[in-house]
């Protein structure tokens, strides 16, 4: 799928995978790409000026760990930001509804 | 000791295989991002973590080290479409600091002028400071002082307001902030000028009535955010520019 295609879906994306926990960047790309079933093909670089984007409207915060000599930054939810994944879920399921109603073939009448 | 949030973990000490290709490519994304120093030395440590995340990721697969490296690098994307990604935020970044700092600074500056206007005052003539500023030859920079302050004052509060958790809610519009903190910066600027000549007309007309010190201090204060103030703006300009 091409990253045009997921423009205005990437930021619930990102608080979706980051709902069960705290994740680093790469973690968060993993998730996306296995939920997806490999179909999101995103460049990852372009994942964490998301991820910022998200912190400084205050969706996630981020903080520094290191681990085995590696810094990674690991962002959480925000109640914020849990809020605005659930407006997010009920605005993606009204538009998919809509979408699939529309563009699903409707049954073809019965002819005796 | 601390190490800086840029630099590679073990600086000075040579790199594993295949780490000298993501310090290049990370090199080469650091050198294309714009901005203050201190938040792309963030970025390329946040990047750093996660390219040798990808590098290990690959090798677990089976690829040696450089093609591993190479592979991650690949799966980041271009240098310049990850910098140019990174662009808007920096830029934000960037303008919230400078308002910050204005409106922090411009009251100190603005306490050591009334000071100095008041220290020439009580030495001079005994009367209140409220004064002092209607007697200058000069008097009429005190419109465009006002002027250039409300200008600086609120378009810095604007740039506070438009770069903080309001970002979610406001428009996707990355060149507004750095606009408007730059125009605070020059805002600034064209303060401290119209302070040096009302400065410079009481030297002329008046000079015995100045208190030395203070007038030193504040003049010293206002000539260092003159430089500052108008750096800063036209480095938001160039970050504003390369939004395009």
């Amino acid at each position: 799928m091409r990253p045009e295609t997921l423009k205005g879906h990437l930021d619930g994306m990102l608080l979706a995978a980051l709902e069960p926990g705290p994740r680093h960047g790469y973690a968060i790309m993993e998730v996306l790409r296995a939920g997806s079933g490999g179909q999101f093909d995103l460049p990852t670089g372009t994942i964490y000026p998301a991820l910022r984007r998200l912190e400084r409207g205050g969706l996630v915060v981020g903080t520094w760990s290191e681990a085995g000599g590696r810094r990674r930054r690991v962002y959480e939810l925000t109640p914020a930001g849990h809020h605005t994944l659930d407006a997010e879920r009920g605005t993606w399921r009204q538009f998919s509804a809509a979408v699939t109603a529309l563009l699903e073939p409707a049954p073809r009448p019965v002819t005796s | 000791m601390t190490r800086p949030p840029g630099a590679p973990p073990g600086c000075g000490r040579p790199l594993p295989p295949g780490h000298q290709l993501v310090e290049d490519y990370l090199a080469e994304v650091g050198a294309r991002l714009p901005g203050p120093g201190r938040e792309r030395a963030g970025i390329i440590a946040e990047l750093r973590g996660g390219l040798l995340d990808a590098v290990d990721a690959y090798r677990d697969g089976g690829l040696s080290a450089p093609d591993a490296a190479t592979a991650a690098i690949g799966e980041f994307g271009a240098p310049g479409r990850i910098a140019v990604a990174f662009g808007p935020g920096l830029a934000l970044s960037q303008a919230r600091r400078v308002a910050l700092t204005l409106l922090v600074t411009g009251p100190l500056i603005g306490l050591l002028w009334a000071t100095a206007a008041t220290a020439s005052h009580i030495g001079s003539r005994h009367t209140p400071p409220w004064q002092w500023v209607g007697a200058l030859p000069g008097s009429l920079m005190v419109f465009p002082l006002a002027a250039a302050i409300a200008t600086a004052l609120w378009t810095a509060l604007f740039t506070i307001a438009a770069t903080g958790r309001a970002t979610r809610w406001l428009p996707d519009r990355p060149r507004l902030a750095p606009g408007t903190a730059a125009v605070a910066g020059f805002g600034a600027a064209a303060a401290d000028i119209a302070l040096f000549v009302l400065l410079a007309s009481q030297l002329t007309v008046a000079p015995g009535t100045l208190a030395a010190a203070p007038a030193a201090v504040a003049a010293l204060a206002s000539a260092t955010r003159l430089f500052l103030a108008s750096r800063s703006a036209r480095h938001c300009l160039t970050t504003r520019a390369l939004l395009a």
